[in-house]
């Protein structure tokens, strides 16, 4: 699997990182459904998104199954709340074995919930914590020059 | 002064999008060239087709230059209308030539043709007797990809990165799939699909094949283009015109609900409003034409109901195919067919007119504003339509769009009566007359023939034009240019 050869992919939560994301899937001719339970969160999409909106809570089994999620290659749990986000993941990788579910995760503590799943996480926190270290140190080489 | 490079930058990015679907347009017109092999006299018509192919594809070529290298450039807001809008215009000039060129035509007939086929409407002042059958087939073929659109058409070849944008300025409202160039393709092949089985099934019951293509093509796009002076009446086969009322049916219910049919929810599909509300309109009209009206004319209840049938369908689908003349029709069932017209067919399909989908929302929110009096104020419910894709909940938004389009409409519509008024014409003939060009359905009262004036014949066009764009689109296009050639104006005058 080094190709991106997924196809059909589900954004739960239209978030700005849920909308980017699924705007530049859809530009690069995926199928894209973006769930979100407020249809005024949509209009982060770009003009050029052309995947399906559904409002939804994407917590609810039926709703995600009307979205498609047992051909879907790819489910994104994108919401702003990391319960919701562990919840989704659970339920995309547990119940419906979709092949690979990326999470947000605020809260680094939690990591702990997805230990046993097959579920690859992004930590804002972390990486915002990687790239500060990266400019400080940036900053110490300047000093020392 | 950055603000100014950049929308030089976008014109750039729109001119070349106008050239790859004018590149596309020029692909389209050597398509009749295949009549050749059934016909092989016409030969000698060949350079009529070749030679406006080729200009569209050398302008088409030259202007997509633009967009080769630079990919980024953004399109600023609405100018996507404006490519759609221009890419028509040019789509029907280049397709008029042909007509031109053979000599058949001055340039206000055969640009008042190309734009009754682009725009499926099927008005026509070709006499099709003595007009060769290649010129026939083009007309069909403009019809065909007038009726999916060609933005569409590109599409389903080629992805862009504006294609929504201009996916939803052609007027496609819906959305099949997750991802537009499969919706595209979908579309695509659910309407050429329909188009090979309607032929067959017209060669099944006695049309020869020539006819056969065309009349399928014109049928499903509802277009309404005949190769036969007297259109599908010539057949004066029974078989034959209900063949044709069920593509014309097909043509006009939303490509959407199309999915749902063949998918085989078949209770889903009935669940749709705009369908309910077709047949319900189908079920009133027809009995009511038949019975009131017209057993009167035809001698017998029967041959009435048939007449009836067949052109109720033809001008609610907007496709405009006649078993029989208008002229000595009562005013009564003139009235109902221009009610009809105006309604015109499902929303995201190939029909014109307001639309089934905008008067079955005014229609419900009438409902339900009568049923609100009579409940409590503070009362909380939701208003929901059934769609293709699922239940939609109605907000005030949606309301005041549609009936915002219908007062634009009827507005249009009179503008356009008075014009053909003014050059002598009854009341009666204008309004059926211009009520077919503006919903693109086609049917004739008998004011287009080869000598109607040129003014009466350049009204019809925009309001063919308007029909097929839906009103809006080209408003907003004629706007934006307004609004960026005065800037750019005022800025030349700053310095």
């Amino acid at each position: 699997m080094k190709k991106n050869n997924y196809n059909y992919i589900i954004v739960a939560g239209c978030s700005r990182f849920g909308a980017n994301i699924a705007s530049m899937l859809s530009l690069q001719g995926k199928d894209v459904v973006v769930l979100d339970n407020d249809s005024r969160s949509f209009r982060k999409l770009s003009p050029g998104y052309s995947g399906f909106t559904n409002i939804a809570d994407a917590t609810d089994i039926d709703e995600l199954t009307r979205a498609g999620i047992e051909k879907a290659d790819v489910v994104v749990a994108a919401t702003n709340d990391d319960n919701t986000n562990i919840m989704i993941a659970q339920i995309a990788s547990k119940i419906f074995n979709v092949p690979k579910v990326v999470s947000r995760l605020y809260d680094t503590e939690k990591e702990i919930v997805y230990q046993d799943f097959n579920i690859q996480i992004i930590y804002p926190s972390r990486l915002s914590m990687n790239e500060f270290e990266k400019l400080i140190l940036t900053d110490d080489m300047e000093v020392l020059k | 002064m950055q603000l100014n490079r950049k929308e030089i930058g976008s014109y750039k990015v729109a001119l070349g999008y106008i050239g790859v679907l004018t590149m596309i347009t020029g692909g389209i017109m050597l398509l009749p060239l295949f009549v050749i092999l059934g016909f092989p006299d016409e030969l000698g018509h060949v350079q009529n087709f070749i030679i406006p192919a080729a200009l569209a594809f050398l302008t088409g070529f030259l202007l997509s230059l633009f967009i080769r290298g630079e990919k980024k450039q953004q399109l600023t807001l609405r100018q996507d209308t404006v490519i759609v809008v221009a890419v028509w215009l040019l789509a029907a000039f280049f397709s008029s030539m042909p007509f031109m060129l053979s000599k058949q035509l001055n340039f206000t007939q055969a640009f008042f043709e190309a734009v009754s086929g682009w725009t499926t409407t099927g008005l026509s002042v070709v006499d099709v007797t003595v007009t060769p059958k290649i010129y026939l087939m083009f007309r069909s073929i403009m019809q065909f990809f007038g009726g999916v659109g060609l933005v569409l058409v590109m599409l389903s070849a080629l992805s862009g990165t504006y294609g929504m944008r201009l996916y939803n300025a052609e007027g496609h409202s819906d959305k099949l799939l997750p991802n537009l160039v499969k919706s595209a393709r979908v579309i695509m092949s659910i309407y050429a699909g329909y188009v090979v089985a309607g032929t067959i099934l017209y060669v099944i019951f006695g049309m020869s094949l020539f006819d056969a293509i065309n009349h399928s093509i014109a049928a499903l796009s509802t277009g309404g283009f005949s190769t036969q002076v007297d259109s599908i009446g010539a057949y004066k086969s029974l078989p034959i015109e209900l063949i044709t009322i069920i593509l014309m049916l097909l043509g006009t219910t939303n490509f959407a609900a199309h999915l749902v049919l063949i998918s085989g929810k078949f209770r889903s599909f009935i669940k749709i409003g705009e369908i309910r509300f077709m047949l319900l309109l189908l079920g009133l009209a027809i009995p009511i034409m038949a019975f009131v009206s017209l057993n009167g004319i035809y001698g017998s209840a029967a041959q009435g109901l048939r007449i009836s049938a067949f052109q109720i369908v033809s001008a609610l689908s907007t496709t405009g195919f006649s078993t029989v003349g208008f002229n000595n029709w009562l005013p009564l069932p003139i009235f109902l067919i221009v009610i009809l017209m105006l309604i015109g067919g499902g929303a995201g399909s190939t029909a014109g007119g307001i639309k089934l989908y905008r008067i079955y929302l005014m229609v419900k929110a009438f409902l339900w504003n009568l049923r609100r009096k009579f409940l409590p104020e503070h009362l909380v419910n939701e208003d929901v339509v059934y769609r293709p894709e699922g239940k939609l909940f109605i907000e005030e938004k949606h309301i005041s769009e549609a009936s915002n389009y219908a007062f634009i409409y009827m507005v249009m519509l009179f503008l356009g009566v008075g014009v053909m008024l003014a050059n002598g014409y009854s009341l009666q003939d204008s309004l059926f007359e211009f009520a077919s060009s503006l919903g693109t359905v086609g049917l004739s009262i008998g004011i287009t023939l080869p000598s109607t004036p040129p003014i009466v014949l350049w009204t019809q066009i925009v309001g063919m034009l308007f029909g097929r764009l839906e009103i809006y689109v080209i408003f907003i296009a004629g706007i934006k240019i307004f609004k960026d050639a005065r800037n750019r104006i005022a800025l030349a005058i700053k310095k």
